[in-house]
């Protein structure tokens, strides 16, 4: 079993005397696609957030962060995403009064590291064809899944190690949903490590290597998306879903 | 692509005639000068304003910075114009990087604030230390002259000095254009529009601005170091509010990150002022209602006006 | 000049700088809203006074009034003005239409009020107390008794009454406040209005003291900026104790060194008090 692309040992995040986070040990492999799902306000975001290193409001974090066996704690967040560590974020997640394609040239001329791949313009269009049409639109003028595109296609156009996704499906319709999903998954067999946070259960169950529970802020449940299908917790949660 | 270039070529010179076209005369060149001056002046603020979007209200201090240092140095040292210009630029440099410091970990409106205070402050420096002249300010500064061997350029009156000025604005234009293509032109842009994704794109927004602040300053400076020679003389006026609501006028005026918009927005306002003028107080009253009115009812300036316009005539 | 005449004017002074900066850091505490206009406003109201007594021959109390009024007014106007962008928050124009409205009054007053220094005599100027050797004048007194009751009055009425529950729910969360039924603009407005008021009775009280100039606006803003950033922004007891702390230093200063320089030396100590703190001295609580 080769090294986990990313190892987070020890990460803690208290908001004023709330702990909204507390993971002892979590790891993303090397080409594989982890699910993080639980309930609102189960600490998704903080995870994701908390990797980077960002926080919404005054916040005390600890912990550890390796990418590559790499310790990237020391290092504000954006020596961490230059480090290749790429949060696409849930909301504000491209530039609005850019267009497409200035959206694509800054991520792709942005000074992150040149020593792994790096998808090109060209390469981006081709993956998704629709933002190609879209080329001259501002990002504002995006559809909720197009600016989804762009955010993935900029993230991938910086050059990820691991890619962390936050709640992509939100505000998607269900076609639209499945299709991007399936889309990460083509990338993450082409090699991409992803880690995808997600509220829609169901839509992670079809994609993801590995799935994690995450409740109140721990992990209770961590393992392969076959033997996870079948958790209580997880049809619970899968469950509660529908049951909306 | 060639004939493009071309017509470049024939507006950059056709502009430097365009005086002696309407008519020449001391008023006119006089007028021509000041307005580049200003401009010059004008698009220093503009990196800030336009492109990081935020509120610098010190750069009246570089335009003072430049003009105090070429007054000083040509006076007490007699330097030349060249040496003048880069001792402006390199003050201009070590003032901006001491007030970047002092202010990279602030929050926007506190960083306005204490730009703001730090013209006040330089206002006083400038009305009681006698170094910098005081009240009096510094008079004798030589006229521009460029000595090669026995060869001597002179720029004598505001008709000689209308070439350095031309030179120096489409300096400036080159520097704003060349930065908004760059790759710090773009993180300003991006830190402006959504901090927290171009963190996550890994930019570091106290780095850019810092870096557009430390570009900004020496621009700024050197309109100062040309209205030095322009004036002959220096004194605390320099730092008169009226050169800051100038400034936010001319970069507002006429849209955000339009290469021509602060020269058209300072030409506007000084051919008022020259030519159209109400006197000294209600010339000032126009000034910052036409500040206000632009703000408060056209925010994209005049240009969104003619995209209205535009829409509707189709 | 003894040591203790400067401790007595340093307390005058103190409150002066206090009243002068507590409309500013409601402004910003409640409304989070800034008006460099500030200075301006002061210049106009400390003319008007003058205009009103000096030149109108109407008594010194009343005159205080009608400057309030006039402040009030500027204030509410200017708001109205700009309304747009407050409700769009939009900081940054805010700050520079401001600065645009101040710029305005400095022209308007200039050409009403003309371009020499006046001087502003009321009947208490005229008289001067001694104890011992230590002088006292009327109106120093004026100023220190008006300043602690405007500050108490205050206090009270923004942490105890429903006027003053109102403005700090607009200030916590606008928006919100809006779906609470509560007419946001009319908050927006008042608040501006009693920064008009609040600086214009800073105004008529202690511009006695000096020579008004209808230039001097743009200087004043120093004195604010360093008061609020010291005491805390928004918080009404940390704006008396700085303003008194910075009276008592710009007193000595002003003693012991140049008083040319004492607003940049007042200036360098609020900088060096920032690199190290960046969020001023009071804990950021919303008004105390």
């Amino acid at each position: 079993m080769t090294a986990p692309v990313l190892r987070v040992s020890g990460l803690q995040v208290n908001y004023g005397g709330n702990t909204a986070l507390s993971i002892e040990s979590f790891h993303v492999g090397k080409g594989e696609l982890v699910g993080v799902v639980g309930a609102n306000g189960a600490g998704k975001s903080t995870l994701v957030n908390g990797v980077l290193g960002w926080s919404r409001g005054p916040a005390q974090a600890r912990g550890d962060i390796f990418l590559d066996g790499e310790n990237l704690s020391k290092l504000p967040t954006h020596e961490r995403v230059r480090k290749g560590l790429l949060l696409i974020p849930e909301s504000k997640l491209v530039f609005g009064n850019l267009t497409v394609q200035d959206n694509l040239q800054a991520a792709s001329r942005g000074g992150v590291a040149t020593d792994r791949r790096r998808y090109s313009v060209e390469e981006v269009y081709g993956l998704f064809p629709s933002l190609d049409k879209r080329k001259n639109s501002l990002g504002a003028q995006l559809s909720g899944g197009e600016r989804q595109m762009l955010g993935i296609a900029r993230a991938l156009c910086l050059g990820p190690r691991v890619l962390l996704l936050d709640e992509p499906s939100i505000g998607l319709a269900p076609l639209l949903i499945s299709k991007m999903l399936h889309t990460i998954r083509s990338l993450v067999d082409e090699g991409l490590s992803v880690l995808l946070v997600e509220q829609n259960v169901r839509a992670a169950l079809q994609v993801v290597d590995r799935l994690v529970l995450l409740e109140r802020g721990s992990i209770v449940a961590d393992g392969p998306v076959d033997q996870m299908r079948g958790d209580p917790r997880i049809i619970d949660a899968y469950l509660g879903k529908q049951a909306k | 692509m060639l004939f493009r270039g071309l017509l470049a070529a024939l507006v950059v010179v056709a502009g430097f005639f365009l005086p002696r076209l309407l008519g020449g005369g001391g008023e006119l060149y006089s007028a021509f000068v000041l307005i580049a001056i200003f401009a010059v002046m004008a698009y220093g603020l503009d990196l800030i304003v336009s492109d990081l979007g935020e509120v610098s209200l010190c750069h009246t201090v570089f335009f003072a910075v430049g003009a105090y240092t070429t007054a000083l140095m040509s006076t007490g040292l007699g330097s030349g114009p060249i040496m003048t210009f880069l001792g402006a630029s390199l003050a201009s440099l070590c003032v901006a990087a001491l007030i970047g410091l002092i202010t990279l970990k602030l929050r926007e409106f506190v960083f306005s604030l204490v730009t703001y205070a730090l013209a006040v402050v330089a206002g006083t420096l400038a009305q009681h230390w006698s170094f910098l002249g005081g009240s009096d300010g510094l008079r004798g500064i030589p006229m521009l002259a460029l000595s090669l061997g026995n060869f001597t350029l002179a720029a004598e009156g505001d008709e000689g000095i209308w070439l350095v000025a031309y030179v120096l604005l489409l300096l400036s234009l080159w520097i704003i254009h060349s930065f908004r293509r760059s790759t710090l032109g773009q993180a300003a842009i991006m830190v402006h529009l959504n901090p927290r994704l171009a963190i996550m794109s890994g930019i570091d927004p106290a780095r850019t601005r810092l870096q557009v602040f430390l570009l900004s300053a020496p621009v700024t400076a050197s309109a100062g170091w040309l209205y030095a020679y322009q004036r002959a003389y220096i004194s605390a006026d320099v730092l008169d509010p009226y050169f800051l609501i100038l400034m936010l006028t001319a970069v507002v005026l006429v849209g955000k990150r339009m290469l021509l918009g602060p020269i058209i927005g300072v030409a506007l306002i000084l051919i008022q002022e020259r030519f159209f003028s109400m006197g000294a107080y209600v010339d000032k009253i126009i000034l910052g209602s036409v500040l206000i009115a632009v703000l408060v009812l056209q925010p994209n300036g005049l240009q969104g006006l003619f995209a209205r316009y535009g829409r509707q005539s189709r | 000049m003894n040591f203790l005449q400067q401790l007595i004017n340093g307390l005058v002074l103190g409150h002066a700088y206090a009243l002068l900066a507590v409309g500013w850091t409601v402004l910003l505490g409640v409304a989070r809203l800034v008006n460099f206009g500030h200075g301006q406003i002061y210049m106009l109201c400390a003319f008007t006074t003058w205009f009103i007594v000096s030149r109108l021959g109407i008594p010194y109390p009343l005159a205080i009034v009608a400057a309030v009024a006039v402040g009030a007014a500027v204030g509410a106007i200017m708001q109205k003005i700009m309304m747009g962008l407050t409700l769009k928050q939009d900081l940054v124009r805010i700050m520079i239409v401001t600065l645009g409205f101040g710029y305005v009054l400095e022209g308007a007053a200039a050409l009403f009020f003309g371009s020499s220094a006046q001087i502003l005599e009321t009947p208490l100027t005229a008289h001067d107390f001694y104890i011992k050797d230590l002088w006292f004048n009327g109106q120093d007194f004026a100023i220190i008794i008006m300043a602690m009751v405007f500050f108490v009055a205050l206090k009270l009425i923004v942490e105890n009454t429903q006027l003053g529950r109102l403005v700090r729910m607009v200030a916590e969360d606008p928006p919100l406040a809006q779906l609470a039924g509560i007419n946001v603009r009319r908050v927006y407005i008042g608040v501006f209005a009693f920064e008009g008021a609040a600086v214009a009775l800073a105004a008529a009280l202690v511009a006695p003291r000096t020579p008004i100039l209808t230039s001097m606006g743009f200087e004043e803003v120093i004195i604010t900026f360093v008061v609020v950033v010291l005491g805390g922004i928004g918080s009404i007891a940390g704006s008396y104790v700085a303003g008194l702390l910075l009276g008592l230093f710009s007193a000595m200063f002003g003693w012991l060194a140049d008083p040319s320089y004492t607003m940049t030396a007042a200036f360098c100590v609020l900088i060096a008090i920032l690199a190290i703190r960046p969020g001023g001295f009071a804990a950021k609580r919303g008004g105390n």
